[in-house]
């Protein structure tokens, strides 16, 4: 199959000097919003005690862990500003990404024991079950960085119990486990009852010498009976007996590795756990690049650095997605699927880090004449059509026939509407590509360009779509909404301005509301907002998204459910004709 | 020697940003059109001045018609 992708098709063309000269109030623009974004990012990781007090008490924290346990350079972090209970913390209390440890692909998760000393907090078994989704999807072995002191017992009510509670996350390692997903944990610190199944759950315990694990822990008060509530005589005599209370915390590694041998190793350096989870991974499951590269890797033709001067900042804009595309794959080389075919879509065949990657996105502007062909109105790029729904079922089949990761681009207003959409089939043919997607069993990544918008959100390869879409990144532009917040606001408004005028009210109050609403529209579709509440994974910037992109690629081939033989792919010869 | 700027789309001038008269560098953004919420911007496709404008801020543009014309 060299012929087909040692050299593939040119895409994108080189900036010309006024090209250049327009954009550089746009590369501004953005940069300075990546700029908030990092800061952003700055504050979150630094939220909580101050890495010289960690370390004074002996203890290394959690990003000085992940910093000696990972390969230079490989860190891909996801979920960072994730925090959907908005908790005072900032966080979920865990911080999570793709990394290389020993030179392959991990998912690889901690728990910050800058906070709380790393406790259970809300919305902490959402994050936790992204990343188990994502070890499942991606067939990564799962890390753990375990220092976890159990729940915070002021908010319990939000997070303890129910279907996605904290104990749901013990499941999920069951079932990595049952699908030979190996989870790995280096276990620090004072882990009780929660933090005891953190530690026991995993597959391999690595233990630091003053570690423990346990069903419940010792720090609780005993030998007084319940009467309903508490008095100042009570009082006195909690203070008596906590003044007496000398219990060590049970589980330590004298239980857990001299008695019961739950822990496999134990290290006297904080460092040696990491070595011991470092020295395993050499031993993980993981195919050599070349089994399945197609041919060798290569740096775009174009720079990335050039994304700043072709994503426009102004959301009414339109833009070439070739030209995005051309500064993010292997060579600025693709094959494209049906170019003369529902022009409102890009599918294509491309390399990444030398793999080959099928690659999808909207196309933007004006879609020529006669199109849709089944109505009186002219298309615009970022809606969908029937043509274009068609392809898209088509393309994605095939991409689960051969095997093929998929990467998604989003920038969709939605899918066209009206009487005349309806009659084309356009409600049937988004959900048979919910279908057709659900059918593939093959990992996906999204990036929200700019907008995510109304049930195209959905069926564009987005985070809806769960058991397929390992992440969803979003970039300074991204904006995620049902519709836009102008045209939220006339769907809302719109019958009451007519009430208000037919009674002779003043139609300020009405106004005042619409333009209310477009604000709050404005301000929760933002990219910050959206990680936040776990609309995206991660917020990044324009010059790493290439980076993931290899990240998601080489996890998607690292070690594969099932693979389609280069030479017996058909997408490749369909292109070809 | 003249050459006509054509209107790549149906829809609304809604900015133009040069006056007749004015020399341009190619690929200054002279026009903006406006269709289906979307702003087409249109570029000068060479050096040049502007010779003439067909169209004012506002005016609805069939695909192809002439915007401005450049010599």
């Amino acid at each position: 199959m060299r012929p087909y992708f040692e050299k593939m098709d040119d895409i994108g063309q080189a900036l010309r000097k006024g090209q250049i000269k327009n954009s550089e109030e746009n590369l501004t623009a953005l940069k300075e919003a990546e700029k908030e974004l990092a800061l952003e990012h700055e504050k979150i990781r630094n939220v909580g005690f101050p890495t010289e007090k960690i370390n004074a008490r002996g203890q290394l924290t959690v990003w000085q862990r992940l910093e000696y346990l990972l390969d230079p350079g490989s860190w891909h972090p996801l979920h960072t500003l994730y925090n959907p209970m908005d908790n005072e913390e900032q966080t979920t209390n865990v911080f999570d990404g793709l990394g290389k440890i020993s030179g392959k692909w991990a998912v690889i998760i901690g728990f910050d024991n800058k906070v709380l000393a790393g406790a259970w907090i809300p919305g902490q078994s959402e994050n936790i079950l992204r990343v188990t989704d994502l070890a499942k999807r991606l067939n990564l072995p799962l890390v753990w960085l375990v220092n976890c002191s159990g729940v915070k017992l002021t908010e319990q009510e939000k997070f303890y119990a129910g279907r996605r509670g904290s104990g749901a996350t013990f499941f999920r390692h069951a079932e990595l486990a049952q699908l030979g997903i190996p989870v790995l944990a280096g276990i620090y610190g004072t882990n009780p009852a929660g933090g005891g199944y953190q530690g026991i759950s995993p597959t391999v315990l690595f233990a630091h010498k003053d570690c423990n694990i346990a069903v419940g822990g010792a720090g609780i008060v005993s030998g007084m009976a319940p009467r309903g509530s508490f008095n100042q005589e009570m009082a006195e005599e909690l203070i008596d007996k906590t003044r007496q209370f000398k219990a060590q915390p049970p589980g330590a590694v004298s239980t857990h590795y001299d008695e019961t041998g739950f822990f496999k190793y134990v290290y006297e350096e904080e460092t040696g756990v990491l070595d011991g989870l470092k020295e395993y991974m050499k031993d993980v499951p993981a195919y050599n690049p070349k089994f399945y590269r197609v041919a060798d890797p290569k740096e775009p033709k174009f720079s990335p650095e050039e994304l700043y001067r072709l994503i426009p900042v102004n959301e009414k804009r339109v833009y070439n997605f070739d030209e995005i595309l051309a500064r993010l794959v292997d060579g600025s080389e693709h094959s494209e699927f049906r170019p003369d075919y529902g022009p409102e879509m890009y599918t294509g065949l491309c390399k990444i880090d030398g793999y080959l990657v099928a690659v999808i996105g909207n196309r933007q502007g004006y879609l020529g004449k006669d199109y849709p062909e089944y109505a009186d109105y002219p298309g615009i790029g970022g809606k969908l059509y029937r043509q274009g729904l068609i392809k898209l079922n088509e393309f994605v089949t095939l991409c689960g026939r051969d095997r093929l990761p998929i990467i998604w681009f989003q920038d969709t207003s939605g899918i066209d509407v009206g009487d005349d959409a309806e009659k084309a089939e356009l409600l049937a043919l988004g959900q048979s590509l919910i279908y057709s997607i659900q059918q593939t069993d093959v990992p996906m990544m999204l990036t929200v360009l700019k907008k995510g918008a109304a049930a195209a959100h959905y069926i564009l390869g987005g985070p809806t779509a769960n058991d397929h879409n390992a992440f969803t990144l979003g970039v300074a532009t991204t904006e995620i909404y049902v519709m836009h917040g102008e045209t939220a606001a006339v769907a809302s408004y719109s019958r009451r301005l007519v009430k208000e005028k037919d009674a002779g009210h003043p139609l300020d109050p009405v106004i005042d509301n619409m333009n209310k609403m477009v604000k709050e529209y404005f301000d929760n579709s933002r990219p910050i907002f959206c990680a936040k509440q776990g609309l995206l994974d991660e917020v990044v910037q324009l010059d790493r998204l290439r980076d993931y992109m290899k990240a998601f690629a080489g996890s998607a081939y690292q070690n594969p459910k099932s693979i389609c033989p280069h030479h017996q792919m058909i997408l490749p010869r369909v292109i070809k004709g | 020697m003249t050459e006509e700027i054509l209107s790549p789309l149906a829809g609304n001038v809604w900015k133009i940003n040069v006056k007749e008269g004015d020399q341009i560098e190619e690929d200054d953004e002279i026009i903006i059109l406006e269709a289906m919420k979307m702003e087409t911007p249109i570029y000068a496709p060479s050096d040049g001045k502007i010779k003439s404008l067909s169209v004012k801020e506002g005016d609805s543009v069939e695909e192809d018609a002439v915007l401005a014309i450049l010599e």
